[in-house]
């Protein structure tokens, strides 16, 4: 190891010098403080063993500005001194000295200080090693996170582009809606079309878990259900006996969807899916383990539609509910995922579905619009904190005023 | 996953130990539950009276270890509290799992 040895006497100097290097180790001496110190800035020179009594800069002050300055690695000190008093001890380790030796220096203890030295040096290089390690790692861990988050960010905005637009209208229906994800995908999904020129269609759907992989089997179904036969749509199929394409009845197409989406991992999907006839009035709805729709009626009564139903995915054969009922003019329905109701405040106490259907018996007189933003406002209320906690998806579907079904 | 374990006859019972049934236990209360399943317990009564919520990866994970007892065994439930019970009922689960009161129940109807 390469020591700095400092002293501005001579013979000492040369007896210990000489000492280090039949030791082993290699020396450079310097005969005064301001030397070494220069010494000490110019080179990597880690080890200074100093004489304290100087003249221009004592050992101990050497010490203090070794201790001071912003070098780039740990100096090892020994300061020597000839009297070896407690107070200078003191003041010797309070300007940073790592250990002392009292003059006449004998050779062994010159010998076990150092190596006990060159181990605390040691250890030091073997820390700032260490650390350095750990800088790079923490870097390489920054640069894959802002690529994975770049990935979520492309991935949640190709949710968005399949998204209804904002603000539907088919077959006199009016359709609004909103979704905010809990993270930056969603595994909800919702959409709202014209099956032909009298039939409207709609659904909401919630794969179960989160994040990418069930966004992945939202997009997926998101991209099959659509009006459009030509694109292997579930919803529609060609009768054989009169070659016509025909929107199928809901529960039909939601057991060609379990047909189609048999899980190998337990995953599955709950879903609504509804039609409404412009021609007769008739709205048609199939449950699949999604909480059941509320039609509001134009008295301002919220009611729930249907008792439940077997999700998706998990059975070759399912169970569920399909209601049929009669809607008028002004009617509206809201769906939602469950992001809703289970939304719970700090207490651990869910929204719940009473909540939700006095929100919207109080606020039946305000257009689609208001509703939503103002439930939304009561959840985030209810919430208190940032995150909601899970996807809240809202579709709130109305019939115009203007849709003349008494005459149909 | 945490459970207190006991045995009524043949029935094996399983109370589980946490309140919140969630995508970060899911899988291990589906690989216990199999591992029960290995031990040679047939007869299996998950006790879900301190449960208070179950989200659907947790419900994903109770239909795939009833899924794979297939015919080896029967899983049951017990002591399911507000929300995890309307949450069967929405989804018809409580048609596909056998559900009872309390433990004691279940061990008299399965023994």
């Amino acid at each position: 190891m390469k020591i700095l040895l400092v002293d501005d006497e001579p013979v000492a100097r040369r007896i210990h010098s000489t000492l280090l290097r039949s030791q082993g180790h290699e020396v450079e001496e310097a005969s005064d403080g301001e030397h070494a110190w220069r010494v000490v800035q110019e080179s990597q020179v880690s080890f200074v063993v100093s004489d304290w009594m100087m003249p221009r800069l004592a050992g101990v002050d050497l010490c203090r500005r070794i201790r001071t300055a912003a070098l780039d690695r740990y100096v090892y000190v020994i300061l020597c001194t000839s009297r070896g008093e407690k107070a200078d001890l003191i003041e010797g380790m309070d300007a940073g000295a790592d250990d002392f030796l009292v003059k006449p220096v004998g050779p062994e203890e010159l010998r076990v200080k150092v190596r006990a030295g060159e181990r605390v040096l040691s250890l030091q290089q073997g820390l700032a090693q260490k650390n350095n390690e750990l800088a790079r790692i923490n870097n390489q861990l920054e640069s894959s996170h802002k690529l994975i988050e770049e990935d979520l960010r492309a991935a949640a905005w190709m949710q968005q582009r399949l998204l209804p637009s904002q603000s539907l209208e088919a077959n006199g229906l009016r359709c609004q809606w909103r979704l905010e994800p809990s993270g930056y995908v969603a595994g909800d999904i919702f959409n709202f079309f014209a099956m032909d020129e009298q039939v409207v269609g709609f659904y909401i759907l919630d794969v179960s878990g989160h994040g990418v992989p069930a966004a992945m089997l939202s997009v997926t179904l998101s991209m099959i259900l659509t009006p459009d036969a030509a694109r292997g749509s579930p919803l529609k199929h060609l009768n054989p006996l009169n070659q016509q394409v025909e929107t199928i009845s809901p529960g039909d197409a939601i057991r060609e969807l379990n047909r189609r989406f048999q899980s190998k991992d337990d995953r599955y999907f709950t879903m609504i899916y509804g039609l409404f006839d412009t021609g007769s009035g008739r709205l048609r709805i199939a449950q699949a383990g999604h909480p059941g729709p509320i039609l509001i009626n134009t008295a301002g009564h919220p009611q729930i539609i249907g008792t439940g139903g077997m999700p998706i995915g998990l059975w070759p054969e399912i169970k569920f509910d399909c209601t049929e009922l009669s809607v008028s003019a002004g009617d509206r329905l809201l769906l939602y995922s469950d992001g809703v109701t289970e939304c719970v405040n700090s207490e651990g106490e869910a929204f719940g579905e009473s909540r939700l259907l006095s929100f919207l018996a109080k606020s039946s007189t305000q257009t689609l619009d208001t509703i939503l933003d103002g439930l939304l406002g009561e959840i985030r209320s209810w919430r208190q904190c940032g995150d909601l906690g899970d996807d809240i998806s809202l579709l709130a579907i109305e019939l115009s005023e203007s849709l003349d079904l008494a005459s149909r | 996953m945490r459970f207190e374990e006991r045995t009524i006859g043949k029935v094996f019972i399983a109370k589980v130990l946490v309140s919140r049934i969630t995508a970060e236990v899911a899988p291990a209360l589906k690989a216990d539950i199999v591992e029960f399943v290995t031990q040679g317990h047939r007869t299996l009564v998950l006790d879900l009276s301190e449960v208070t919520f179950i989200d659907s990866s947790g419900l994903g994970a109770l239909i795939g270890s009833l899924k794979s007892l297939g015919d080896d065994g029967e899983l049951a439930l017990s002591g399911a509290r507000e929300m995890v019970a309307s949450m069967f009922k929405l989804t018809r689960m409580n048609e596909v799992f056998r559900m009872y009161k309390n433990p004691e129940e279940a061990a008299v109807a399965l023994a």
